[in-house]
C-alpha cells in the first residue's frame, strides 16, 4: 500500500516539477549574491546567507532557510491537499476503496508518502544547495566550519548537524502535511484542501508576530520552524528543537486522528 | 443456490430525502442480475452501499456471506467492480494503472501480476495497447480498461454500473459476449443499467428500482412469460373477428390479439377460414412494458406544483 | 442515522477527548502548586548576595516594556529594555562566564575571562576583545535574573523587604522576596525577586512601576542546571575567518568626555537623594540615591542636547515646560534640562517625574 502511494507520487511529473521549482529560488539567490557580492546585512535576510560568502558549504542551510518560510510549506500543502481529494476528484478513490485498501491504511500510506515527499524535497534542496554553494563560493579550505557560537566544527560534526537539520526541517513540515491531509478528507477539491492548509499557515505566521497572541504562540505550528538554526549553536540548544518535534508530533497525531474519524465514517460519493 | 448479494431493509437518507428506501435485494450465485432504474432512482447509491463506499442509514448488506462494510477486507477481494464510469491516473499507461490497483489491496500475488494483467487486457480487447498514458485513451478504451481492472482478480462477483457506456455497437456486443462467457464460468454478474435492451439481452433476473423503492424483482423469463394470447398479423383484421368471435382481445391496425396459447391452432383455424396470415406469435410482454407498468413516471421529471 | 451516526460520534468523541487532554496539559502543569518555605526575607537576601560564585548554566528570557526615547547611537541599549531577549548562560564565577544572546538567525556571545571579554557576533563574523570596565552601558548579561537580582537587592534595607509567597520558575520552587523602596522620590513600585532557596540564585526578577500591575521588566530562567559548566564551553578562541576587533577603551572615552565637559559643580543632594561616588564615574556625572532608587545627572554639550531634545519631544508622553523636557518609560524617568543660561543637563533614573522636576530646579544655573 505504502509502496503504491510512493510509486504514484514519484511517477507523477508534477511532483518533480514542484521540486525543481522549489530549487529555483535558492539557486537564483546564490547567483545574485555571487554576482553582486552583496550578502544581506547581519540581522536581515535568511539565516546563514551572510555567512555563505566566506563558506560556501553553508549554502545548503541558507537554501533551506530560504524555502522554509513559504515555498516549502506551499509545496507540501499542495501535495498533501491532493492526497485524498485528488483521488476523489479523479474518481480513483472509489476503486482504491473497493479494491479494498482499508480507509485507515490508505490514510497512513498517504501520510508516509507525504513524509517521503518532504524528505526527498528537503534532501534535493540541500544537495542542490551544496553543489551550488561549493561551485559559486569558496568552501572552507580546512574542512569543517564555524558554529553560530563561534566555535570550530569538524567536518563530521558539520555533516552530522546538517543531517539533523534536514531531519528537523522534514519533521517541521509534517504539521503542514497533516493539515493538508485532514482537509483533503473533508473536501473533494484538492485546491480547497491546499488552500485550507495554507490559510492555517498564514494565520499561524501572522499570529506569531503579534504580541497579543503571545499566550498561544508556543502552540502555533510554525513557532519552532527556524529552530534548526539552534542545531548549529555550540553547545546545541535543544530546547526549541525538542519542543518543535513534540509540537509537530501533537499536530500530526491530532490531525491524523481527526482525518481518521472523518474519513472512516464518510460516504464516498465521488 | 446460495445468495451472493442480500440486503434487508436497506435505507439511505440524505437529510430529509430518502434516496434508498427499504430495499431487499436478493442476487443468487450464477445470476446475471439486471438492476434497472431511471436516473436518480437510487441505483448508484445502492451499488455504493453494496461495496461499502456509502454507509447505510439503516438496514444491512450481505456480500458473499459477509456483513458490509465490516467484512470488506475479507469479501471485497473476491468482487470486481465498475462504479459510475472508469477512473485512472491519466499520466500513467494502462498497464501501470492496473499494476497499481492490483498492488493496492490484498489477494493479488506480485508474481502472477504481469501475466494476469496481460490476460485481462486480452479479455477486454486491449491486448495490443502501447505505453501511451491513459489520458490519450478514447472513452471506449477507458471503459474497457476499467472492466479489465474489475476482472483482475478473477472475481466471483462482478458489480458493474453502466458497463457499456461510451462503447460503440461492436464494443457493446463484445462486452456482452465476455460477460456471458464469464457467467458460464461461474461468475455472478450484477449489472446496473438504465438501458432496458441491454438488460433484456443479458440478464436472467431483474430488479427494478423506482424512487428508492424496489418495485419488482423476479426472473426475466417469468416477467416476460407468454400471457396466454397469440398475436396475429393479417391484412384482414375485421375477418379475424368474424372467424374467431369471442376470442379477439384487441385489434390494432393489422395486429389482432387472440386468446389462445397455441399459435398453430389459431393459424389452422384462420387459414381454414381463408383469412391471410402474414405473421403469428405468442404474445409476451416486453421488459419495457413490465418496467413501465411497475414504475411510475421518470424520476428526473419535475411536476409543476398546483 | 443509526449505523453511521454511532460510529462517527464515537470516533469524533475520541478525537475531541484527545484534543481536550492535550490543550489542558500545559495549564495543568502550570497550575502545579509551588512549595513555600519558612525563610525570613533578610536571610533570603543574604543568600542571594552570596550566590555570585554558584556555578550554573541555563536559558533565560528577559522582556521589557520600557520604550526608551533615545538617540540612534543607543538603540542596542533601548532594544535591551523594550524587547524580548533570549539568553543562554554558562556561569563559573563573576570573572568567568559566557552569555549568548540568541536570535532567530544568529547570536552574540559575550565570553568573560579574568583578562577581559570576547564578544562574538556571528552574523557580522567579528570577535571583539574588550577590557573589563567599571562603568559600561547596560549589556545583556546584566539582565540575567541572577545578576539583576543581586544588583537590585545589594543595597536594600531590611525594612524594605518582605516575603511574597512562592511560585514555580524553571521547574523549581522559588521563594518570593519583595522590595518596596522607601524613598519618596522612587518611581519603582516594587521589585519581586524569586529565589531558589537551595542555591540563593534569583530565578526571576520583576520590576514594577508605581501603581502598575504589569511588570516593566521581567527576566526569568526558562531552564536552569545547577552544575558548574565545563571551562571549555565558557572559553573562547576566535575562529580563523573571524574579523578581530578591539573594543573602544571606555575609560579613555570617559576621560576624554570629562575634559570636554562643561565645568560645573553638582549639588550634594537632588530630589531628596544624597550624592554618592562610584569608582570610574567622572566628576561631571553625579549619581544620587541608593538601591533601586537612583538618579544620574550630567551636563551635556550643546550639539548632543539638540539631538536628545528631538528624540524626547517625539515621544507623545513628553512634558515640556520652562525647566525642560521630561518623559517616563515605566519606572525610568529621563529629562533634558535646558536652563536659560549655562549648560544643558540630562537627568535620568528610577525616580518620578515630579522628583525629576524638583531635581532640575536645584541644578546650577537652573530656572527656579
Amino acid at each position: 500500500m505504502i509502496g503504491v502511494e510512493l510509486r504514484k507520487l514519484f511517477r507523477r511529473p508534477r511532483t518533480w516539477v514542484t521540486i525543481a521549482v522549489l530549487n529555483a529560488l535558492p539557486v537564483l539567490v546564490a547567483v545574485l549574491v555571487q554576482l553582486t557580492d552583496l550578502a544581506p546585512r547581519p540581522g536581515e535576510g535568511p539565516p546563514f546567507l551572510s555567512a555563505v560568502l566566506t563558506n560556501g558549504a553553508l549554502f545548503p542551510l541558507a537554501a533551506l532557510a530560504i524555502v522554509l518560510p513559504l515555498f516549502l510549506p506551499i509545496a507540501v500543502a499542495v501535495v498533501a491537499g491532493d492526497a485524498v481529494a485528488g483521488e476523489a476528484q479523479a474518481g480513483t478513490l472509489r476503486y482504491l476503496l473497493v479494491r479494498p485498501s482499508g480507509r485507515t491504511r490508505l490514510l497512513v500510506a498517504k501520510l508516509v508518502a507525504l513524509m517521503a515527499f518532504v524528505l526527498v524535497t528537503v534532501l534535493v534542496v540541500a544537495g542542490v544547495g551544496y553543489v551550488v554553494g561549493t561551485t559559486l563560493f569558496d568552501a572552507q579550505p580546512v574542512g569543517g566550519g564555524t558554529s553560530v557560537s563561534g566555535t570550530s566544527l569538524s567536518q563530521q560534526e558539520l555533516a552530522g548537524r546538517s543531517l539533523m537539520a534536514i531531519g528537523y526541517v522534514t519533521v517541521s513540515m509534517l504539521g503542514v502535511a497533516a493539515f493538508g491531509l485532514f482537509f483533503s478528507t473533508l473536501t473533494d477539491s484538492p485546491l480547497a484542501a491546499a488552500l485550507g492548509a495554507l490559510a492555517v499557515l498564514v494565520t499561524s505566521s501572522l499570529l506569531f508576530t503579534l504580541d497579543a497572541a503571545s499566550p498561544i504562540a508556543p502552540y502555533l505550528p510554525t513557532r519552532y520552524w527556524l529552530a534548526f538554526v539552534d542545531l548549529f549553536r555550540d553547545p546545541v540548544l535543544w530546547r526549541d528543537v525538542v519542543r518543535g518535534l513534540a509540537l509537530q508530533g501533537v499536530y500530526v497525531g491530532v490531525l491524523l486522528a481527526a482525518a481518521w474519524a472523518n474519513f472512516t465514517t464518510k460516504d464516498v460519493t465521488s | 443456490m446460495s445468495s451472493v448479494i442480500r440486503t434487508r431493509g436497506l435505507v439511505k437518507r440524505y437529510g430529509r430525502l430518502r434516496a434508498v428506501d427499504g430495499i431487499d435485494l436478493h442476487v443468487r450465485a450464477g445470476d446475471v442480475y439486471g438492476f434497472l432504474g431511471a436516473n436518480g432512482s437510487g441505483k448508484t447509491t445502492t451499488v455504493r452501499m453494496l461495496l461499502g463506499l456509502v454507509l447505510p442509514t439503516a438496514g444491512e448488506v450481505e456480500l458473499l456471506g459477509g456483513r458490509m462494510p465490516r467484512a470488506g477486507r475479507r469479501v471485497l477481494p473476491r468482487v470486481g467492480a465498475l462504479v459510475e464510469g472508469p477512473a485512472h491516473h491519466g499520466h500513467l499507461s494502462g498497464r501501470a494503472n492496473l499494476g497499481l490497483i492490483d498492488a493496492a489491496g490484498p489477494g493479488g500475488s506480485r508474481r502472477t501480476r504481469r501475466a494476469r494483467i496481460e490476460e485481462v487486457l486480452e479479455q477486454v480487447g486491449l491486448g495490443g495497447i502501447d505505453r501511451r498514458p491513459v489520458r490519450a485513451y478514447s472513452l471506449g478504451m477507458r471503459q474497457r480498461l476499467g472492466l479489465a481492472a474489475a476482472l483482475l482478480r478473477r472475481p466471483e462477483l462482478l458489480v458493474l454500473d453502466e458497463p457499456t457506456n461510451g462503447l460503440d455497437p461492436q464494443g457493446i456486443h463484445e462486452i456482452r459476449d465476455l460477460l456471458l462467457e464469464l457467467n458460464r464460468g461461474g461468475t455472478t454478474v450484477f449489472l446496473s443499467s438504465h438501458l432496458l435492451a441491454e438488460v433484456e439481452q443479458l440478464c436472467t433476473r431483474v430488479g427494478v428500482l423506482d424512487r428508492g423503492r424496489l418495485v419488482l424483482q423476479d426472473e426475466l423469463a417469468r416477467l416476460t412469460a407468454p400471457t396466454g394470447a397469440t398475436v396475429v398479423d393479417t391484412p384482414a383484421a375485421d375477418r379475424v373477428r368474424a372467424v374467431l368471435d369471442g376470442r379477439v382481445l384487441g385489434v390494432d391496425g393489422s395486429r389482432v390479439v387472440v386468446r389462445g396459447t397455441d399459435p398453430a391452432e389459431v393459424n389452422a383455424v384462420l387459414v381454414g377460414a381463408g383469412v391471410p396470415v402474414t405473421g403469428l406469435a405468442l404474445q409476451r410482454p416486453t421488459l419495457e412494458e413490465v418496467v413501465l407498468a411497475a414504475a411510475g413516471t421518470s424520476a428526473d421529471r419535475v411536476e409543476a406544483a398546483r | 442515522m443509526a449505523a453511521r451516526g454511532r460510529g462517527a460520534s464515537a470516533r469524533w468523541a475520541a478525537v475531541g477527548l484527545l484534543v481536550a487532554v492535550l490543550v489542558a496539559l500545559p495549564s495543568v502543569v502550570a497550575a502545579l502548586p509551588a512549595d513555600d518555605a519558612d525563610a525570613p526575607a533578610a536571610e533570603l537576601r543574604a543568600a542571594v548576595l552570596a550566590s555570585e560564585d554558584v556555578g550554573f548554566s541555563g536559558y533565560a528570557v528577559s522582556a521589557g516594556g520600557l520604550a526608551l526615547p533615545v538617540s540612534e547611537r543607543l538603540t542596542d541599549v533601548a532594544d535591551l529594555f523594550s524587547d524580548r531577549t533570549l539568553m543562554r548562560v554558562w556561569w563559573r564565577g563573576p570573572a568567568e562566564h559566557r552569555v549568548d544572546v540568541v536570535s532567530g538567525a544568529g547570536e552574540t556571545g559575550v565570553h568573560r575571562d579574568p583578562g577581559g571579554t570576547w564578544t562574538w557576533d556571528f552574523e557580522a563574523g567579528t570577535a571583539t576583545r574588550g577590557t573589563p570596565a567599571s562603568l559600561a552601558l547596560p549589556a545583556p548579561p546584566d539582565l540575567l535574573p541572577a545578576a539583576l537580582g543581586r544588583r537590585l537587592l545589594s543595597e536594600a534595607a531590611d525594612d524594605e523587604l518582605s516575603r511574597a509567597g512562592a511560585r514555580r520558575v524553571a521547574g523549581r520552587d522559588a521563594l518570593g522576596l519583595r522590595l518596596v523602596p522607601a524613598d519618596a522620590a522612587s518611581s519603582v513600585g516594587r521589585v519581586d525577586v524569586w529565589v531558589d532557596p537551595a542555591s540563593g540564585l534569583p530565578l526571576q526578577v520583576e520590576v514594577f512601576a508605581e501603581d502598575a500591575d504589569l511588570a516593566a521588566l521581567d527576566t526569568r530562567f526558562l531552564d536552569l542546571d545547577l552544575a558548574v559548566p565545563p571551562a571549555d564551553v565558557v572559553a573562547f578562541t576566535p575562529p580563523p575567518e573571524a574579523t578581530l576587533l578591539t573594543a573602544p577603551d571606555t575609560e579613555g572615552l570617559i576621560a576624554q568626555a570629562e575634559e570636554r565637559a562643561p565645568d560645573v559643580r553638582l549639588p550634594r543632594e537632588l530630589a531628596g537623594l544624597p550624592r554618592r561616588s562610584f569608582e570610574g564615574v567622572p566628576d561631571a556625572v553625579g549619581v544620587y540615591g541608593r538601591g533601586v532608587t537612583l538618579l544620574a545627572a550630567a551636563p551635556v554639550p550643546g550639539r548632543l542636547a539638540g539631538g536628545l531634545r528631538e528624540a524626547l519631544t517625539a515621544s507623545p508622553d513628553a512634558v515640556t515646560d520652562e525647566l525642560g523636557t521630561r518623559v517616563a518609560a515605566g519606572p525610568l524617568g529621563l529629562m533634558l534640562v535646558t536652563p536659560p543660561d549655562g549648560p544643558a543637563y540630562v537627568l535620568t533614573g528610577t525616580v518620578t517625574l515630579d522628583a525629576l522636576a524638583d531635581a532640575a530646579r536645584r541644578l546650577p544655573g537652573a530656572a527656579s
